[in-house]
């Protein structure tokens, strides 16, 4: 390692974000005193244009051999100035970045003086590290063109269907047996008068056509042991009981349907009906060919009597896939009220907005349930959204807009229909309030309640009554007869989440996936290659889902279409002389990145370059000190920690 | 008027905000040829100007200037700033030409270091719409500490031509005689990124904006509360004294029909929660009150954001605002209709800031020649496929990105930047 003996130090106002609490004057006249700093600046803000370049220029004409920017958190801006070192010819790794910001100014905005002294500490202890910070050189990977979007609801098919016309090789892998997730258990979408099922049917038919999308149904991702670029996945797809060649006769699908002797809850109607073991959920749904529920088929035989194309001695079946990188568009799940959260399942015509949702493609002329011609519609809002002592402190987004044009599309299609808004405040945000104003023209009634208030819904003998304190009277304390009582429920993380233990993608506070920031990375997650879009990532209607789902498109194409991609030098790496296999540092090693190898005839532990992420948990475990991590060496830590002592 | 040589290029993006870069950066990635057109002096568009964002508090120019700085340095990406597009004409599939109007600096961009000599020796003082007005620039000035590209530019409406640039300049910059240039543009997609207006609150007279010196908007505050604000604290305009019970108008110019504006701004509510959260941390004393039809928290964490206002103690009262009366102190006097009380109120504020809604930028319009683009009802572009392709316009190869479609906070104007990327690289790839 060369001696550095010709540092830039840069110390940023951030405007005045650091400048008001932190004296970067002293902080700078403190650190210029240093033997090495050759050069220590003061900057309005260090991440300008205009500052790059002078530092470029500083580098340059002074020949630096290492910087130090003293400024906001590395999480932001290490790139930005790796990238100012490497543009003047500097090797980005004799950069070290401070964090003055969070950590002196914002913290300790009450104590000017002390946040001044730490912040002279810890410049000290970056240039302090950055004596002994060593060049390293970025490595290579070969990157697959290949990309696995997980879920084919509209944003999963919609993200398919852009990679491949990016020219990416697309994996569609949907847990169901049917594509469409949600969407297609929808009827008139709000801002276009499709439907659900027809909107689908225009993604499906498009999806087909190209040579460059497999698309597996019934099947799931049970496992992954690679990393960005070559993603290892293992796909389990579970047997449909119909061999794959069948040709669906819609009146010999009814007859051996009606053959089942199985009846259970139909989830695609939210269990307001049944359905059989064998099924197909409406006659339009694709793929074309039928499915056996394995869960609840009896394996009676009595349809593969009537079906030369049922196959009840189908197994599951295994593929493995490389894949260059991933999206998750797993969707959502519809909050599901708890037992006597406004009367549900125990009054019974107490139903969700899904529910409602399928009872109006259900029925016919007139709106019925449990054989009572409906009238009066109550909606409660925000159930399971936006709850004052409940998990979910969150806004569904979509519900608002949703319930209202539910509520057109019912005034329009039915007669004599009064629906009663019981909500929380209308959230139809943009061009949506126009819905809004639509259904007040319409003569709905709105009521808000307070959040400490919210309405009672009772069985009074003769029917359904629901009672609030409206604040839109001021007060006033209204009865509602309903005869049927809709919570508008919300959107929540799916249930059965396994994939994000699979692929070790973040969850944020709200349960949803993580994305690493909203606004500079909003569709990708801190595992490298692993992207989020939809409502996976928090609640969206369908033409934000879809506008993510194109965002995560382009960004996993420009990640593997180049058939390599760079991996951080900052990994771990073993002195094989010291090391005596002892197996811990494999034990801590969240990634499998360690393994064991034979060195001058012992068993010695070896990292694999591509799986390291540097997270450094093998250090600490190794009890002969045999592991260090480049970029974060014993005497760059060392050096930190004596200066800040110092 | 000169004439140049033909450009051409992959791609036009039209405007420099952040929807814009956004657009750029990903097409650059994808390796396709971009050129940038902003017809401001400087990229970042509105959100360069702004001080923390919603609902992460991130520090807008910490994440909007190196954003600024990956555009410029791209190598796919050419930028064009005070620079305007015209005359675009679709000739066939893949092949739209155009004018490029650069307007003149009256500075060689070049030779200028930004060193604002000239500036402090400028004799003319006006008011500097980059801080909305709130204190004086020069004739010559830096639009903005943090522009780019940093270099002066000569306001030649308001200019004496006296001269006293040009013989300070210590590089020579000083060009008087440019003039606008006009430069021929072929490309194969068009993304427009043209961005929003905001709401001129004249229109409402019964808020008295312009006549009381107290109201101020939303931006105005805005420009109080960023890290290079003009005042360095929070000051009143009409005796500079630093307000401490503050008022916030939602709804002004949006879910109103008496303005021509029904629809709701999608931001104002969480920008003005925002404001409020910086204002209790810049005037630990004050106290701050928003009157509101609602509060439409309805995006990742806002709701979190929200509520986290309502326990800082920031008030929110139901009620729209009818009136505005000046005292003679300076105080305003609000009469609103409180809905959850039912009663008529009176009640009196030392600084009323106006949240002011979003307009469609009219001039998005005006660009295209053949086929004309068509506009939705409130003059926004018109997404002919909403659902499954939201950045489709009505002419094949131009896709539209941020709220040049309608309202949009800055995460949705990220993604739908993205999905417009995507979709002009598809277009010009099949």
């Amino acid at each position: 390692m060369e001696e550095k003996n010709k540092i830039g130090v840069y110390i940023c106002h951030c405007g005045s974000n650091i400048s008001d609490y932190v004296d970067v004057e002293k902080v700078r006249e403190e650190v210029a005193k240093i033997k090495h700093v050759s050069i220590s600046k003061t900057t309005m803000f260090a991440c300008a244009d205009a500052t790059q370049n002078e530092i470029v220029q500083d580098i340059q004409e002074n020949d630096l051999d290492a910087i130090v920017v003293a400024s906001c958190s590395p999480k932001l801006h290490l790139d930005t100035f790796k990238n100012v070192a490497e543009r003047a010819g500097l090797n980005p790794y004799n950069y070290v970045q401070i964090n003055i910001r969070e950590q002196c100014s914002w913290a300790h905005s009450d104590k000017p003086v002390q946040a001044t002294e730490k912040a002279i500490q810890l410049v000290k202890s970056g240039i302090a590290r950055v004596g002994y910070s060593e060049a390293l050189i970025k490595t290579k990977i070969s990157a697959e063109n290949v990309v696995v979007v997980i879920g084919a609801g509209v944003s999963g098919m919609r993200s398919a269907i852009e990679l491949a016309d990016l020219g990416s090789y697309v994996y569609l892998i949907e847990r169901e047996y049917f594509v469409g997730g949600r969407v297609s258990q929808w009827g008139e979408l709000f801002t276009t008068n499709e439907t659900g099922k027809e909107t689908i049917s225009r993604l499906y038919n498009k999806l087909i056509e190209y040579k460059n999308i497999t698309l597996f149904t019934g099947a799931e991702i049970i496992s992954n042991t690679g990393t960005v670029g070559n993603f290892d996945i293992q796909v389990k797809i579970r047997p449909r009981y119909i061999k794959p060649g069948c040709k669906v006769d819609p009146e010999k699908l009814q007859r051996v349907i009606d053959a089942c002797p199985v009846e259970v809850p139909d989830e695609f109607n939210f269990n307001l009906t049944t359905r059989k073991a064998i099924y197909k959920n409406f006659e339009s749904e694709f793929p074309e060919i039928p499915a056996i529920d394995p869960d609840h088929c009896t394996r009676c035989g009595e349809c593969e009597k009537l079906c030369d194309d049922i196959d009840l001695g189908q197994k599951d079946e295994f593929v493995n896939i490389k894949a260059g990188a991933i999206i998750i568009n797993t969707g959502y799940d519809p909050y599901e009220p708890k037992t006597g959260e406004f009367g549900y399942k125990e009054i019974e015509n107490v139903i969700t907005l899904p529910q409602l949702k399928r009872l109006i493609e259900l029925n016919g002329e007139e709106l019925i349930y449990k054989n009572k011609r409906i009238q009066n519609i109550g909606y409660i809002y925000c159930v399971g959204s936006r709850q004052k002592d409940g998990e979910n402190k969150y806004c569904s987004r979509y519900c608002c807009t949703s319930t209202i044009y539910t509520a057109i599309v019912i005034k329009n299609k039915f007669k004599d229909i009064h629906n009663f808004h019981f909500d929380k405040s209308i959230r139809t945000y943009g061009k949506l309030e126009l819905l809004y104003r639509e259904a007040s023209e319409n003569g709905d009634i709105f009521l808000q309640f307070w959040d400490e208030d919210p309405p009672v819904v009772s069985s009074n003998g003769n029917g359904t009554v629901v009672s609030i304190k409206d604040m839109l009277s001021s007060g006033k304390e209204i009865e509602v007869d309903c005869d049927l009582v809709v919570l508008v429920t919300g959107m929540v993380p799916r249930q059965d989440n396994k994939i994000a233990d699979i692929l070790k993608a973040p969850i944020g506070r709200d349960k949803f996936f993580n994305e690493i920031h909203p606004k500079l990375r909003p569709v990708e997650t801190v595992i490298d290659g692993v992207l989020i879009s939809g409502a996976c990532q928090g609640p969206k209607n369908i033409s934000e889902s879809v506008k993510s789902s194109l965002s995560a498109a382009s960004k996993a194409n420009s990640l593997v279409k180049k058939g390599e991609i760079e991996l951080k030098p900052t990994i771990a790496f073993i002195d094989k002389n010291a090391c005596v296999w002892c197996d811990e540092c494999v034990k801590a090693c969240p990634f499998d990145a360690i393994i064991k190898v034979q060195s001058n005839g012992k068993n010695v532990a070896e990292i694999i370059e591509a799986k390291c992420k540097g997270g450094g948990m093998c250090l600490p475990v190794c009890p002969e000190n045999a592991i260090n991590l480049k970029g974060y060496t014993d005497n760059e830590m060392e050096a930190m920690i004596t200066a800040l002592a110092d | 008027m000169e004439q140049q040589n033909e450009l051409s290029f992959d791609t036009l993006v039209i405007g420099g905000g952040i929807a814009g870069s956004e657009a750029a950066i990903n097409l650059a990635n994808l390796n396709y040829k971009v050129i940038l057109v902003e017809k401001d002096l400087s990229l970042g568009g509105k959100m360069i100007h702004l001080s923390k964002v919603f609902p992460t508090l991130d520090c807008s120019a910490c994440i909007t200037t190196p954003k600024v700085s990956e555009t410029i340095r791209h190598p796919n990406i050419t930028i064009y700033t005070y620079s305007e597009v015209k005359n675009i004409v679709k000739v066939s599939e893949k092949k739209f030409t155009a004018t490029l109007v650069k307007k003149p600096r009256y500075v060689d961009e070049d030779l200028c270091t930004g060193c604002q000599e000239c500036e402090d020796k400028c004799p003319v003082v006006v008011k500097d719409q980059f801080q909305y007005d709130l204190v004086g620039r020069k004739a010559v000035y830096v639009p903005f500490s943090i522009a780019n590209p940093r270099v002066v530019n000569i306001d030649i409406e308001n200019c004496i031509l006296c001269g006293l640039c040009e013989k300070v300049c210590p590089v020579d910059a000083i060009d008087f005689t440019q003039e606008a240039v006009d430069i021929p543009l072929t490309v194969k997609s068009v993304i427009i990124a043209t961005g929003y207006e905001l709401f001129d609150p004249t229109q409402i007279l019964r808020y008295g904006f312009g006549k009381f010196k107290n109201v101020v908007t939303a931006m105005q505050m805005e420009r109080q509360l960023v890290p290079t604000r003009p005042y360095n604290s929070v000051l009143r305009p009409k005796d500079g004294k630093m307000p401490d019970n503050i008022a916030y108008i939602l709804c002004t110019g949006s879910r109103d029909e008496t303005v021509g504006n029904p629809i709701c701004s999608q931001i104002c509510c969480m920008y003005s929660v925002k404001q409020a959260q910086l204002l209790l941390g810049a005037l630990p004393m004050a106290d701050v009150s928003i009157y509101c039809m609602d509060i439409r928290a309805f995006g990742k964490g806002f709701c979190e954001f929200y509520q986290q206002a309502i326990g800082m103690g920031v008030e929110f009262h139901k009620g729209k605002v009818a009136k505005i009366t000046e005292k003679e102190n300076g105080n305003l006097i609000l009469r609103y209709e409180d809905i959850e009380e039912g009663k008529i109120k009176e009640v009196e504020h030392d600084l009323v800031v106006l949240s002011i809604g979003v307009l469609p930028n009219p001039d998005a319009k005006l660009l295209f020649n053949n086929p004309v683009i068509e506009s939705d009802e409130f003059n926004y572009i018109k997404q002919i496929d909403e659902l499954l392709c939201p950045p489709e316009t009505n002419i094949e190869g131009v896709y539209v990105a941020g709220t040049s479609s309608g309202p949009m906070d800055i995460p949705d104007s990220i993604l739908s930047a993205g999905a417009a990327s995507a979709c002009s690289a598809n277009y010009i790839r099949n």
